[in-house]
């Protein structure tokens, strides 16, 4: 499905790091986008050693099956590296614990390549205990959803790009 | 121990909670605002989270929110500082709701000194002075007309859920308790939605004097001596000290173990303040904060104690580190409160720090979260540091202040600096010799 193979990723990022060396930086960081719903965020930094935080966007999806796991997750609880500052990012509204799925087993509420309409709940932020269903601010389609189940986020952090 | 602590405040006293921390082993979260994304306590602290839009009702006061942060960060208990939460009965029972430690007294405590009218009965049943006035709420005009003529004037109307000098109306004879009254109810319905007044005798030229206490949880307390906070416009404190020039050992140690043997009785936990307004020798009970006070650091100055450690402790379970035998104070110490307003008016100065220096050396402590480049917010109160000195007597801590404030540089904003420096040329400040209307008075001079 990728249009690009993975090793060429790697490529990419040893290149990167051979930068960073070379230059005698700490950090490097890169945001690409291939295509609608395909992109790269790569951060490469280092501390004595060299750490290589590769970070893709979700796979595109849209005519595949429905996956039952949520897409490549984003790492860890560092917030997302800035992704987007694509004017169809939706922010969070409130700081919580995103839910890509009204419950465990359902579907999501929402998938890449999907139209969806005002008001329709794209996801769910959990802020002490209470599920917030959140709402798609304008009509349009799911570009990327930049955040994984399950992930913590802040006040405005990008949830995901409608176009 | 807590392992992590959620810092619920910003500025300075977020910073200073974020240095107790450390010193402790703790890892800090900080909460912000989008306007405080730049802020030091955020870029200090091992963690962050933003909580909302700059209004401090959707971020610093968004309970939720707070929670939230907490729950996603693995914070197990939350300091508030002061101001915002520190004295929200709700928000304590909330963290208490959700396993979270709050770092400070019980929601019933809060509750029992967050009302006036019954802070003041709790607190003369415990045996603490009080000024004569009306026990409870008084209902009608006939009322307040008999009541005040028993305690004799001058009189003061007070808005039972009042505060900040909103709701307070002077009658200084029988001629103007009728206006007085009507008044203070109709802008206490206005100000607060709750129209219930009280009465008490008005005191001419007080002094505040506050005494500070700690509570163990358990039944033990102890108390820290007062502070004298004087100095104040509009009801806002601008500079303190301790011990106080009008207060000699015998006094301290009476009124201080009346205060710790109140606040022991009903098993208070952490630090508190007693407010006093004190007046040819007798305290009377203005009300207490049941949290930690902007001016903490004259007392630990003094007392060579930490309270925001010593809070901490305490909420973990821990018994308090010093015993009253313990507590000696030593020397004199002031704080100056620099506001980022410009004189004489006092109007907000908001804008960019462009160079920040610091004052230094011996017994010079500088708490500020400012730094050059920093952008002071327009949202949030003006303070932006305080200036606090300490020296073994009170005139060596005078000349220690003046050396301290020639060093001060904040360019790019206005500051309350200036006035300092006026203020420590006046024969009153040097001598002591002032009470609560002093700085209007001489504000009003000058102008």
């Amino acid at each position: 499905m990728s249009k690009r193979p993975q090793e060429s990723d790697i490529e990419f990022i040893k290149a990167l790091a051979e930068l960073l060396r070379a230059n005698d930086l700490t950090e490097i960081e890169v945001n690409r986008d291939y295509g609608d719903d395909d992109g790269l965020t790569v951060r490469v930094a280092r501390q004595g050693t060299v750490v290589a935080v590769p970070t893709h966007a979700p796979a595109p999806v849209a005519a595949a099956p429905a996956p039952a796991a949520s897409p490549a997750p984003v790492p860890g609880p560092a917030m997302p590296v800035d992704p987007a500052d694509d004017p169809g990012v939706v922010p969070s509204p409130m700081v919580g614990t995103v839910y890509l799925q009204p419950e465990p087993d359902a579907p999501p509420f929402v998938r890449v390549g999907d139209q969806v309409s005002e008001g329709q709940t794209i996801l769910i932020v959990e802020a002490m205990k209470t599920m917030n269903q959140i709402a798609a601010p304008r009509a349009g389609r799911v570009k990327r959803i930049l955040v994984a189940d399950g992930q913590p986020v802040e006040f405005g952090a990008p949830l995901l790009i409608l176009e | 121990m807590f392992k992590k602590v959620l810092i619920a405040n910003r500025g300075e006293i977020a910073l200073r909670i974020h240095r107790a921390c450390k010193e402790m082993g703790i890892q800090t979260v900080a909460i912000h605002s989008t306007a405080d994304s730049n802020a030091m306590h955020v870029r200090m602290a091992d963690e962050s989270v933003c909580i909302g839009p700059p209004p401090a009702a959707t971020s610093y006061l968004l309970m939720p929110a707070i929670i939230a942060a907490c729950e996603i960060t693995g914070a197990e208990a939350i300091h508030p500082g002061y101001g915002f939460l520190s004295e929200n009965a709700k928000f304590v029972q909330i963290c208490e709701d959700h396993g979270l430690t709050f770092i400070g007294p019980s929601s019933e405590h809060i509750r029992l000194m967050g009302d006036k009218i019954t802070a003041k009965e709790t607190m003369r049943t415990l045996g603490v002075p009080c000024v004569p006035g009306s026990d409870g709420a008084v209902p009608t005009l006939e009322e307040a007309r008999r009541i005040a003529g028993e305690i004799g004037y001058p009189v003061i109307v007070k808005a039972t859920a009042g505060g900040g000098g909103r709701g307070m109306k002077l009658a200084r004879s029988e001629a103007d308790i009728d206006g007085a009254f009507q008044t203070a109810r109709a802008e206490a319905k206005a100000a607060f939605g709750n129209d219930e007044v009280y009465l008490e005798k008005y005191l001419g030229a007080p002094r505040h004097i506050e005494v500070q206490i700690f509570g163990d949880g358990k039944g033990k307390a102890v108390h820290l001596g007062e502070r004298d906070c004087s100095l104040q416009r509009r009801h806002q404190k601008v500079m303190e000290e301790a011990p106080s020039p009008a207060i000699d050992a015998r006094t301290r140690v009476r009124i201080g173990r009346i205060c710790a043997d109140a606040v022991a009785k009903i098993g208070y936990a952490g630090a508190g303040t007693i407010e006093f307004l004190y007046e040819k020798g007798e305290f009377y009970f203005i009300e207490m904060n049941t949290r930690l006070q902007v001016e903490h650091p004259v007392t630990e100055a003094i007392y060579d104690v930490d309270l925001v450690q010593e809070q901490i402790r305490v909420a973990a379970g821990l018994p308090m580190s010093f015993s009253q035998a313990d507590l000696e104070p030593s020397g004199h110490a002031i704080e100056c409160r620099i506001n980022a307003e410009r004189l004489p008016q006092f109007q907000p100065s908001p804008g960019r720090v462009d160079t920040y220096y610091a004052p230094g050396g011996l017994g010079v402590r500088m708490d500020s979260a400012i730094y050059g480049g920093y952008v002071i917010p327009p949202y949030y109160d003006s303070l932006i540091g305080k200036l606090i000195v300490h020296a073994r007597t009170r005139p060596l801590a005078l000349a220690r202040l003046r050396r301290a404030l020639s060093e001060l540089v904040v360019d790019g904003v206005d500051t309350t600096t200036p006035l300092f420096d006026a203020l420590l040329d006046e024969p009153d400040i040097q001598k002591g010799d002032y009470n609560i209307h002093w700085l209007e008075k001489w504000l009003a001079e000058e102008r």
